[in-house]
Protein backbone atom coordinates (compact mmCIF):
# COMPACT_ATOMS: atom_id res chain seq x y z
CA UNK A 1 0.00 0.00 0.00
CA UNK A 2 1.54 3.33 -1.05
CA UNK A 3 0.96 6.66 -1.73
CA UNK A 4 1.05 6.67 -5.45
CA UNK A 5 -2.04 5.34 -7.09
CA UNK A 6 0.36 4.07 -9.79
CA UNK A 7 2.24 1.91 -7.67
CA UNK A 8 -0.37 0.08 -6.44
CA UNK A 9 -0.96 -3.45 -7.52
CA UNK A 10 -4.86 -4.43 -8.71
CA UNK A 11 -5.15 -6.42 -5.83
CA UNK A 12 -4.33 -3.72 -3.23
CA UNK A 13 -6.27 -1.08 -4.90
CA UNK A 14 -9.05 -3.16 -4.83
CA UNK A 15 -8.67 -4.10 -1.21
CA UNK A 16 -8.30 -0.61 -0.30
CA UNK A 17 -11.98 0.36 -2.01
CA UNK A 18 -13.47 -1.77 0.54
CA UNK A 19 -11.63 -1.70 3.61
CA UNK A 20 -11.57 1.49 6.18
CA UNK A 21 -9.06 0.44 7.91
CA UNK A 22 -6.63 0.69 5.23
CA UNK A 23 -8.14 3.72 4.36
CA UNK A 24 -7.35 5.12 7.20
CA UNK A 25 -3.66 4.06 7.28
CA UNK A 26 -3.50 5.09 3.86
CA UNK A 27 -4.57 8.71 4.96
CA UNK A 28 -2.03 8.93 7.57
CA UNK A 29 0.33 7.97 5.25
CA UNK A 30 -0.30 10.53 2.49
CA UNK A 31 -0.14 13.13 5.39
CA UNK A 32 2.83 12.14 6.34
CA UNK A 33 4.50 12.04 3.14
CA UNK A 34 2.47 15.63 1.87
CA UNK A 35 3.90 17.18 5.49
CA UNK A 36 7.41 15.77 4.45
CA UNK A 37 6.92 17.34 0.83
CA UNK A 38 6.04 20.62 2.88
CA UNK A 39 8.76 20.49 4.64
CA UNK A 40 11.63 20.13 1.85
CA UNK A 41 9.27 22.54 -0.63
CA UNK A 42 11.34 25.49 -2.18
CA UNK A 43 10.09 27.89 -4.94
CA UNK A 44 10.54 26.73 -8.40
CA UNK A 45 14.39 26.93 -10.53
CA UNK A 46 13.39 28.48 -13.68
CA UNK A 47 15.77 27.47 -15.96
CA UNK A 48 16.62 28.63 -19.60
CA UNK A 49 17.11 24.89 -21.18
CA UNK A 50 18.54 26.33 -24.79
CA UNK A 51 20.95 28.68 -22.85
CA UNK A 52 21.95 25.59 -20.75
CA UNK A 53 22.40 23.18 -23.36
CA UNK A 54 24.96 25.28 -25.10
CA UNK A 55 26.93 25.91 -21.98
CA UNK A 56 27.27 22.57 -21.43
CA UNK A 57 28.07 21.79 -25.03
CA UNK A 58 31.09 24.54 -24.69
CA UNK A 59 32.36 22.84 -22.13
CA UNK A 60 36.02 21.25 -23.38
CA UNK A 61 35.81 18.23 -20.78
CA UNK A 62 32.17 17.46 -21.96
CA UNK A 63 33.15 16.07 -25.27
CA UNK A 64 33.05 12.84 -25.79
CA UNK A 65 35.85 10.63 -25.38
CA UNK A 66 36.14 10.24 -29.45
CA UNK A 67 38.92 7.43 -28.98
CA UNK A 68 36.84 5.71 -25.85
CA UNK A 69 38.27 2.28 -26.40
CA UNK A 70 35.54 -0.09 -26.83
CA UNK A 71 35.23 -1.75 -23.30
CA UNK A 72 34.47 2.02 -22.15
CA UNK A 73 31.07 1.92 -24.74
CA UNK A 74 27.90 1.13 -22.65
CA UNK A 75 26.46 -1.53 -25.04
CA UNK A 76 22.98 -1.47 -23.36
CA UNK A 77 21.11 -0.45 -26.83
CA UNK A 78 23.79 -1.22 -29.74
CA UNK A 79 23.47 -4.24 -32.10
CA UNK A 80 26.46 -6.69 -32.29
CA UNK A 81 27.23 -4.96 -35.77
CA UNK A 82 27.52 -1.62 -33.94
CA UNK A 83 30.03 -3.33 -31.67
CA UNK A 84 31.77 -4.75 -34.70
CA UNK A 85 32.12 -1.04 -35.80
CA UNK A 86 33.52 0.33 -32.58
CA UNK A 87 36.01 -2.28 -32.29
CA UNK A 88 36.88 -1.97 -36.24
CA UNK A 89 36.74 1.66 -35.75
CA UNK A 90 39.31 1.62 -33.09
CA UNK A 91 41.64 0.45 -35.45
CA UNK A 92 40.55 2.56 -37.93
CA UNK A 93 40.99 5.46 -35.96
CA UNK A 94 44.84 4.00 -34.74
CA UNK A 95 45.69 3.89 -38.55
CA UNK A 96 44.31 6.96 -39.43
CA UNK A 97 45.73 9.50 -36.95
CA UNK A 98 49.26 7.49 -36.39
CA UNK A 99 49.59 6.25 -40.46
CA UNK A 100 52.60 8.07 -40.55
CA UNK A 101 54.40 6.74 -38.14
CA UNK A 102 54.66 3.28 -39.17
CA UNK A 103 54.32 0.63 -41.99
CA UNK A 104 54.31 -2.54 -40.39
CA UNK A 105 53.92 -2.58 -36.67
CA UNK A 106 54.85 -5.82 -34.76
CA UNK A 107 54.74 -3.87 -31.47
CA UNK A 108 52.64 -1.48 -29.36
CA UNK A 109 52.78 1.93 -27.34
CA UNK A 110 50.20 3.70 -25.79
CA UNK A 111 50.51 7.63 -26.44
CA UNK A 112 48.31 9.63 -24.57
CA UNK A 113 46.02 12.47 -26.04
CA UNK A 114 43.37 15.03 -24.99
CA UNK A 115 40.45 16.23 -26.54
CA UNK A 116 42.70 18.97 -28.09
CA UNK A 117 44.92 16.81 -29.43
CA UNK A 118 41.82 14.37 -31.35
CA UNK A 119 40.34 18.02 -32.61
CA UNK A 120 43.32 18.62 -34.14
CA UNK A 121 44.45 15.16 -35.44
CA UNK A 122 41.02 15.17 -36.71
CA UNK A 123 41.52 18.03 -38.66
CA UNK A 124 43.77 15.98 -41.04
CA UNK A 125 41.21 14.85 -42.75
CA UNK A 126 40.21 18.13 -44.58
CA UNK A 127 43.51 17.92 -45.97
CA UNK A 128 42.69 15.91 -48.81
CA UNK A 129 40.07 13.02 -50.08
CA UNK A 130 39.82 9.43 -48.92
CA UNK A 131 39.01 6.59 -51.55
CA UNK A 132 38.42 3.27 -50.67
CA UNK A 133 39.49 0.87 -52.80
CA UNK A 134 38.30 -2.23 -50.90
CA UNK A 135 35.27 -1.10 -48.62
CA UNK A 136 35.26 -3.16 -45.15
CA UNK A 137 32.55 -5.08 -44.55
CA UNK A 138 31.05 -5.85 -41.53
CA UNK A 139 29.04 -8.45 -39.60
CA UNK A 140 27.74 -10.14 -37.02
CA UNK A 141 27.27 -14.09 -36.52
CA UNK A 142 26.52 -16.60 -34.26
CA UNK A 143 29.22 -19.45 -35.42
CA UNK A 144 33.37 -19.04 -35.65
CA UNK A 145 33.27 -20.39 -38.70
CA UNK A 146 31.03 -17.86 -40.71
CA UNK A 147 32.87 -15.34 -38.85
CA UNK A 148 36.10 -17.01 -40.21
CA UNK A 149 35.10 -16.81 -43.59
CA UNK A 150 33.91 -12.86 -43.79
CA UNK A 151 37.36 -12.47 -42.51
CA UNK A 152 39.19 -14.20 -45.66
CA UNK A 153 40.00 -17.17 -43.55
CA UNK A 154 41.16 -15.29 -40.22
CA UNK A 155 40.47 -17.72 -37.15
CA UNK A 156 38.97 -16.30 -34.19
CA UNK A 157 41.01 -16.94 -31.06
CA UNK A 158 39.65 -19.84 -28.66
CA UNK A 159 39.64 -18.89 -25.35
CA UNK A 160 40.71 -21.99 -22.79
CA UNK A 161 38.87 -21.16 -19.46
CA UNK A 162 36.16 -17.51 -19.27
CA UNK A 163 36.62 -15.86 -15.63
CA UNK A 164 33.82 -16.94 -13.33
CA UNK A 165 30.97 -14.56 -13.60
CA UNK A 166 31.60 -14.27 -17.31
CA UNK A 167 28.75 -15.42 -20.03
CA UNK A 168 29.27 -17.78 -21.90
CA UNK A 169 27.02 -16.56 -24.36
CA UNK A 170 29.17 -15.49 -27.40
CA UNK A 171 28.63 -13.57 -30.83
CA UNK A 172 31.18 -13.27 -33.57
CA UNK A 173 31.99 -10.06 -35.37
CA UNK A 174 33.89 -10.13 -38.23
CA UNK A 175 35.12 -7.36 -41.07
CA UNK A 176 36.54 -7.98 -44.35
CA UNK A 177 40.11 -6.29 -45.28
CA UNK A 178 39.80 -2.59 -46.37
CA UNK A 179 42.22 -0.87 -48.41
CA UNK A 180 41.71 2.96 -48.40
CA UNK A 181 43.85 5.95 -49.71
CA UNK A 182 44.67 9.45 -48.21
CA UNK A 183 45.77 12.02 -51.26
CA UNK A 184 46.97 15.27 -49.78
CA UNK A 185 46.20 18.77 -51.30
CA UNK A 186 47.76 21.77 -50.34
CA UNK A 187 44.78 23.45 -51.28
CA UNK A 188 42.44 21.94 -49.30
CA UNK A 189 44.47 21.82 -46.53
CA UNK A 190 44.97 25.92 -47.16
CA UNK A 191 41.35 26.15 -46.37
CA UNK A 192 40.87 23.98 -44.05
CA UNK A 193 43.42 26.09 -42.04
CA UNK A 194 41.73 29.31 -43.33
CA UNK A 195 38.32 28.09 -42.34
CA UNK A 196 39.68 27.33 -38.47
CA UNK A 197 41.84 30.78 -38.26
CA UNK A 198 44.56 28.67 -38.50
CA UNK A 199 48.20 29.15 -39.56
CA UNK A 200 49.11 26.00 -41.15
CA UNK A 201 52.97 24.65 -40.46
CA UNK A 202 54.88 24.82 -43.87
CA UNK A 203 53.81 21.09 -46.01
CA UNK A 204 57.10 19.15 -46.55
CA UNK A 205 58.30 19.32 -50.49
CA UNK A 206 56.09 16.95 -52.58
CA UNK A 207 53.61 16.40 -49.61
CA UNK A 208 50.72 18.01 -52.28
CA UNK A 209 49.35 15.03 -54.23
CA UNK A 210 51.74 12.63 -52.09
CA UNK A 211 48.99 9.75 -50.98
CA UNK A 212 48.99 6.83 -48.13
CA UNK A 213 48.06 4.17 -48.81
CA UNK A 214 46.21 1.69 -45.41
CA UNK A 215 45.15 -1.42 -45.08
CA UNK A 216 43.28 -2.35 -42.14
CA UNK A 217 41.60 -5.93 -41.12
CA UNK A 218 41.30 -8.53 -41.87
CA UNK A 219 39.39 -8.63 -38.42
CA UNK A 220 37.79 -11.14 -36.12
CA UNK A 221 36.48 -11.34 -32.59
CA UNK A 222 34.09 -12.89 -30.14
CA UNK A 223 31.99 -10.93 -27.72
CA UNK A 224 30.78 -12.54 -24.42
CA UNK A 225 27.84 -11.56 -22.44
CA UNK A 226 24.29 -11.10 -22.85
CA UNK A 227 23.95 -7.54 -24.74
CA UNK A 228 20.71 -7.19 -24.69
CA UNK A 229 19.64 -7.46 -21.35
CA UNK A 230 19.25 -3.80 -19.57
CA UNK A 231 21.29 -3.28 -16.60
CA UNK A 232 19.64 -4.11 -13.47
CA UNK A 233 21.68 -1.76 -11.32
CA UNK A 234 22.13 1.87 -12.25
CA UNK A 235 25.70 1.57 -10.79
CA UNK A 236 26.95 -0.39 -13.39
CA UNK A 237 27.14 0.06 -17.06
CA UNK A 238 25.61 -2.91 -19.75
CA UNK A 239 29.19 -3.68 -20.82
CA UNK A 240 30.27 -6.72 -22.78
CA UNK A 241 31.88 -8.82 -20.53
CA UNK A 242 34.49 -9.51 -22.45
CA UNK A 243 35.84 -8.79 -26.06
CA UNK A 244 38.34 -11.09 -27.82
CA UNK A 245 39.43 -9.59 -31.40
CA UNK A 246 42.25 -10.07 -33.87
CA UNK A 247 43.59 -8.21 -36.54
CA UNK A 248 46.09 -8.63 -39.45
CA UNK A 249 48.17 -5.98 -38.63
CA UNK A 250 47.50 -2.34 -40.17
CA UNK A 251 49.93 -1.43 -42.78
CA UNK A 252 50.52 2.03 -44.54
CA UNK A 253 52.72 3.04 -47.59
CA UNK A 254 52.95 6.18 -48.56
CA UNK A 255 54.26 8.26 -51.65
CA UNK A 256 55.81 11.21 -52.58
CA UNK A 257 56.88 11.57 -48.87
CA UNK A 258 59.37 9.91 -46.42
CA UNK A 259 57.70 9.08 -43.04
CA UNK A 260 59.58 11.56 -40.35
CA UNK A 261 58.44 14.45 -43.19
CA UNK A 262 54.93 13.14 -41.81
CA UNK A 263 55.42 12.51 -38.38
CA UNK A 264 57.19 16.43 -38.21
CA UNK A 265 54.07 17.47 -40.32
CA UNK A 266 51.18 15.63 -37.52
CA UNK A 267 52.92 16.55 -34.67
CA UNK A 268 53.39 20.78 -35.79
CA UNK A 269 49.57 21.09 -36.40
CA UNK A 270 48.14 23.62 -34.66
CA UNK A 271 46.66 22.06 -31.62
CA UNK A 272 48.94 19.36 -30.93
CA UNK A 273 50.13 19.52 -27.01
CA UNK A 274 53.54 18.89 -25.85
CA UNK A 275 52.56 15.42 -24.01
CA UNK A 276 51.43 14.32 -27.15
CA UNK A 277 54.57 15.52 -29.11
CA UNK A 278 57.15 14.47 -26.19
CA UNK A 279 55.24 10.59 -26.52
CA UNK A 280 55.09 9.98 -30.09
CA UNK A 281 59.55 11.73 -29.97
CA UNK A 282 60.15 9.14 -27.22
CA UNK A 283 58.78 6.17 -29.27
CA UNK A 284 61.71 4.15 -30.55
CA UNK A 285 60.99 3.53 -33.81
CA UNK A 286 58.21 4.95 -35.58
CA UNK A 287 57.71 2.14 -38.32
CA UNK A 288 57.05 -0.82 -36.70
CA UNK A 289 55.14 0.56 -33.70
CA UNK A 290 51.49 0.60 -33.66
CA UNK A 291 50.23 3.78 -31.25
CA UNK A 292 47.34 3.40 -29.25
CA UNK A 293 45.78 6.38 -28.37
CA UNK A 294 44.53 6.58 -25.10
CA UNK A 295 42.35 9.64 -23.38
CA UNK A 296 44.83 11.11 -20.74
CA UNK A 297 42.88 10.81 -17.97
CA UNK A 298 40.76 7.81 -18.47
CA UNK A 299 43.42 5.27 -18.49
CA UNK A 300 47.02 4.08 -17.33
CA UNK A 301 49.02 1.45 -18.88
CA UNK A 302 51.40 -0.68 -17.94
CA UNK A 303 54.08 -2.18 -20.27
CA UNK A 304 53.45 -6.81 -20.13
CA UNK A 305 54.77 -9.73 -21.68
CA UNK A 306 52.25 -11.89 -23.06
CA UNK A 307 52.95 -15.05 -24.87
CA UNK A 308 56.48 -13.88 -25.18
CA UNK A 309 55.98 -10.61 -26.46
CA UNK A 310 55.25 -7.19 -25.22
CA UNK A 311 52.01 -5.63 -24.89
CA UNK A 312 50.85 -2.83 -22.93
CA UNK A 313 47.77 -3.57 -20.69
CA UNK A 314 45.52 -0.73 -20.19
CA UNK A 315 42.81 0.06 -17.15
CA UNK A 316 40.54 2.58 -16.63
CA UNK A 317 40.69 4.57 -13.33
CA UNK A 318 36.98 4.01 -12.32
CA UNK A 319 38.15 -0.35 -12.23
CA UNK A 320 35.28 -0.85 -14.36
CA UNK A 321 37.09 -2.76 -17.15
CA UNK A 322 40.93 -3.16 -18.69
CA UNK A 323 42.15 -4.66 -21.98
CA UNK A 324 45.25 -6.11 -23.32
CA UNK A 325 47.02 -5.12 -26.83
CA UNK A 326 50.07 -7.23 -28.08
CA UNK A 327 51.01 -7.69 -31.49
CA UNK A 328 52.10 -11.38 -32.62
CA UNK A 329 52.59 -12.77 -36.44
CA UNK A 330 51.42 -10.38 -37.88
CA UNK A 331 48.33 -9.79 -35.99
CA UNK A 332 47.24 -6.86 -33.31
CA UNK A 333 45.04 -8.93 -30.51
CA UNK A 334 43.13 -7.05 -28.02
CA UNK A 335 41.49 -8.92 -24.73
CA UNK A 336 38.99 -6.32 -22.99
CA UNK A 337 36.46 -6.51 -21.01
CA UNK A 338 34.43 -5.66 -17.48
CA UNK A 339 37.20 -7.68 -15.75
CA UNK A 340 40.21 -7.44 -13.69
CA UNK A 341 43.48 -6.56 -15.46
CA UNK A 342 44.91 -9.70 -13.99
CA UNK A 343 42.04 -11.89 -15.57
CA UNK A 344 42.64 -9.79 -18.79
CA UNK A 345 46.36 -10.96 -19.21
CA UNK A 346 45.61 -14.54 -18.05
CA UNK A 347 43.05 -14.84 -21.12
CA UNK A 348 45.70 -13.23 -23.16
CA UNK A 349 48.30 -15.79 -22.28
CA UNK A 350 46.12 -18.55 -22.89
CA UNK A 351 44.38 -17.69 -26.59
CA UNK A 352 44.83 -20.51 -28.80
CA UNK B 1 32.98 4.68 -47.68
CA UNK B 2 30.56 2.42 -46.01
CA UNK B 3 32.36 2.79 -42.71
CA UNK B 4 33.51 6.40 -42.73
CA UNK B 5 29.46 7.18 -43.34
CA UNK B 6 28.53 4.54 -40.41
CA UNK B 7 30.52 6.60 -38.05
CA UNK B 8 29.47 9.56 -38.69
CA UNK B 9 25.93 8.92 -38.79
CA UNK B 10 26.64 7.07 -35.30
CA UNK B 11 28.50 9.98 -33.77
CA UNK B 12 25.33 12.79 -35.65
CA UNK B 13 22.71 10.45 -34.37
CA UNK B 14 24.38 10.80 -30.67
CA UNK B 15 24.72 14.09 -30.47
CA UNK B 16 20.99 13.95 -31.67
CA UNK B 17 20.08 11.56 -28.71
CA UNK B 18 22.47 14.09 -26.05
CA UNK B 19 20.37 17.12 -27.10
CA UNK B 20 16.73 15.15 -26.69
CA UNK B 21 18.12 13.89 -23.29
CA UNK B 22 19.19 17.40 -22.12
CA UNK B 23 15.63 18.74 -23.50
CA UNK B 24 13.52 16.30 -21.87
CA UNK B 25 15.50 16.11 -18.48
CA UNK B 26 17.35 18.95 -17.80
CA UNK B 27 14.59 20.79 -15.76
CA UNK B 28 13.81 17.57 -13.72
CA UNK B 29 17.55 17.30 -13.01
CA UNK B 30 17.33 20.80 -11.98
CA UNK B 31 14.33 20.51 -9.58
CA UNK B 32 15.92 17.24 -7.77
CA UNK B 33 19.33 19.61 -7.34
CA UNK B 34 16.97 22.91 -5.99
CA UNK B 35 15.16 20.34 -3.93
CA UNK B 36 18.19 19.74 -2.29
CA UNK B 37 19.76 22.54 -2.01
CA UNK B 38 17.80 25.26 -2.09
CA UNK B 39 19.41 26.85 -4.13
CA UNK B 40 18.30 27.45 -7.84
CA UNK B 41 22.21 28.70 -9.44
CA UNK B 42 23.64 25.61 -7.56
CA UNK B 43 21.56 23.83 -8.40
CA UNK B 44 22.13 24.31 -12.02
CA UNK B 45 25.89 24.34 -11.52
CA UNK B 46 25.05 20.58 -10.22
CA UNK B 47 23.10 20.03 -13.14
CA UNK B 48 25.44 20.92 -15.62
CA UNK B 49 28.40 18.90 -14.01
CA UNK B 50 25.69 16.04 -14.11
CA UNK B 51 25.15 16.21 -18.05
CA UNK B 52 29.17 16.53 -18.31
CA UNK B 53 29.58 13.74 -16.87
CA UNK B 54 27.19 11.75 -17.99
CA UNK B 55 27.88 12.93 -21.86
CA UNK B 56 31.51 12.10 -21.84
CA UNK B 57 31.09 8.23 -20.29
CA UNK B 58 27.59 7.45 -21.38
CA UNK B 59 25.18 7.00 -24.44
CA UNK B 60 21.97 9.09 -24.40
CA UNK B 61 20.48 6.26 -25.99
CA UNK B 62 20.96 3.99 -22.73
CA UNK B 63 17.66 2.79 -21.46
CA UNK B 64 19.52 3.87 -18.30
CA UNK B 65 19.74 7.33 -18.96
CA UNK B 66 17.42 9.26 -17.36
CA UNK B 67 17.57 7.15 -14.20
CA UNK B 68 21.28 7.65 -13.97
CA UNK B 69 20.59 11.51 -14.07
CA UNK B 70 18.42 11.33 -11.43
CA UNK B 71 19.91 9.25 -8.74
CA UNK B 72 23.57 11.41 -10.24
CA UNK B 73 21.05 14.60 -9.50
CA UNK B 74 20.23 13.53 -6.19
CA UNK B 75 24.11 12.18 -4.58
CA UNK B 76 26.18 15.20 -6.42
CA UNK B 77 23.55 17.52 -4.18
CA UNK B 78 23.55 15.58 -1.07
CA UNK B 79 27.21 15.69 -1.04
CA UNK B 80 27.26 19.67 -2.49
CA UNK B 81 24.66 20.12 0.81
CA UNK B 82 27.17 18.44 3.04
CA UNK B 83 30.29 20.04 1.78
CA UNK B 84 30.67 22.44 4.73
CA UNK B 85 33.22 25.10 2.93
CA UNK B 86 30.09 25.77 0.65
CA UNK B 87 27.33 26.52 3.22
CA UNK B 88 28.09 29.62 4.52
CA UNK B 89 27.77 31.03 0.82
CA UNK B 90 24.65 28.81 0.33
CA UNK B 91 23.11 30.54 3.26
CA UNK B 92 23.63 33.80 1.68
CA UNK B 93 22.49 33.30 -1.43
CA UNK B 94 19.16 32.00 0.15
CA UNK B 95 18.44 34.69 2.06
CA UNK B 96 18.75 36.96 -0.89
CA UNK B 97 16.69 34.51 -2.83
CA UNK B 98 13.99 36.75 -5.43
CA UNK B 99 11.76 34.10 -5.67
CA UNK B 100 10.57 34.87 -2.22
CA UNK B 101 10.57 38.96 -2.21
CA UNK B 102 6.75 39.49 -1.44
CA UNK B 103 7.01 37.84 1.57
CA UNK B 104 7.46 40.83 4.31
CA UNK B 105 11.31 40.70 5.66
CA UNK B 106 10.16 38.72 9.16
CA UNK B 107 8.33 35.97 7.17
CA UNK B 108 11.16 35.85 5.15
CA UNK B 109 13.58 35.08 7.78
CA UNK B 110 11.86 32.62 9.52
CA UNK B 111 10.98 30.59 5.81
CA UNK B 112 15.20 30.88 5.35
CA UNK B 113 15.70 29.23 9.17
CA UNK B 114 13.11 26.44 8.32
CA UNK B 115 14.81 25.70 5.23
CA UNK B 116 18.01 25.85 6.35
CA UNK B 117 16.80 23.50 9.32
CA UNK B 118 15.36 21.05 6.80
CA UNK B 119 18.49 20.71 5.05
CA UNK B 120 21.03 20.46 7.74
CA UNK B 121 18.51 17.39 8.65
CA UNK B 122 18.26 16.23 5.54
CA UNK B 123 22.39 16.42 5.22
CA UNK B 124 22.81 14.22 8.55
CA UNK B 125 20.28 10.90 6.51
CA UNK B 126 22.27 7.91 5.17
CA UNK B 127 22.64 8.61 1.48
CA UNK B 128 19.62 6.55 0.04
CA UNK B 129 17.01 7.81 2.40
CA UNK B 130 18.25 11.11 1.52
CA UNK B 131 18.06 10.36 -1.98
CA UNK B 132 14.78 9.20 -1.79
CA UNK B 133 13.52 11.92 0.02
CA UNK B 134 14.30 14.30 -2.93
CA UNK B 135 13.38 12.71 -5.43
CA UNK B 136 9.62 11.71 -4.41
CA UNK B 137 9.46 15.34 -3.49
CA UNK B 138 11.06 16.30 -6.64
CA UNK B 139 7.87 14.69 -8.13
CA UNK B 140 9.62 11.17 -9.29
CA UNK B 141 7.02 8.18 -9.82
CA UNK B 142 7.56 5.50 -7.17
CA UNK B 143 8.78 3.14 -10.40
CA UNK B 144 11.27 6.45 -11.03
CA UNK B 145 12.34 6.53 -7.88
CA UNK B 146 13.10 2.37 -7.65
CA UNK B 147 14.80 2.90 -10.98
CA UNK B 148 16.85 5.70 -10.36
CA UNK B 149 18.19 4.14 -6.70
CA UNK B 150 18.48 0.57 -8.05
CA UNK B 151 15.70 -0.91 -5.80
CA UNK B 152 12.72 -3.10 -6.21
CA UNK B 153 9.43 -1.25 -6.49
CA UNK B 154 8.20 -3.01 -3.81
CA UNK B 155 10.81 -1.76 -1.34
CA UNK B 156 9.95 2.19 -2.42
CA UNK B 157 6.98 2.78 -0.12
CA UNK B 158 9.33 1.36 3.01
CA UNK B 159 12.21 3.29 2.58
CA UNK B 160 9.91 6.14 1.87
CA UNK B 161 8.29 5.86 5.11
CA UNK B 162 11.57 4.71 7.06
CA UNK B 163 13.41 8.13 5.65
CA UNK B 164 10.57 10.29 6.08
CA UNK B 165 10.64 9.47 9.74
CA UNK B 166 14.60 9.75 10.28
CA UNK B 167 14.21 13.05 8.61
CA UNK B 168 11.11 13.99 10.50
CA UNK B 169 13.36 12.78 13.81
CA UNK B 170 16.10 14.77 12.84
CA UNK B 171 14.43 18.05 11.58
CA UNK B 172 12.92 17.80 15.83
CA UNK B 173 16.52 17.27 16.97
CA UNK B 174 17.90 20.10 15.02
CA UNK B 175 15.32 22.35 16.54
CA UNK B 176 15.58 21.07 20.42
CA UNK B 177 19.41 21.59 20.00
Amino acid sequence: MVDDADARSGADAAHLEGCSECQARMKVVAEDASSIAALLAVPEARVDVGAAFQGVMQQPKSQPALVRFPILRPASRPTFALVAAVVAAAVVIVAFTFSGFFFKPTTVKTVPVTVADVQALSQLADYGTITWSKEPQLQATTSAADASSVAGGLQPPTVSKLPAGVSTNVTYGAMSEAVATFTFSAEKAAAAAAKHGKTLPPMPAGMDGATLTITVGPAVGEVYGDLNRPSADTNTINLPQLIIARSAAPTAKATGVTVNDLESFILAQPGITPELKKAVSAIGDPSTTLLIPVPIEYATSTQVTVQGVDGVALGDNTGVGSAVVWVKGGSVYVVAGSIKQSEAINIANNLK
Amino acid sequence: MQLGARLMTSVRSEEAAFEALFTAEYARVVGIANRVLADPHEAEDVAQDVFIDFHRLHSASADYAPAWLHRAAAHASLNRLRGARRRLKREVAQAMQEGDRALDPQKQMEVNEDRRHVRQALARLAPKPAAALALRASGLSYVEVSQALGVGIGQVGTLLRRAEAALRKEVTRGTSD
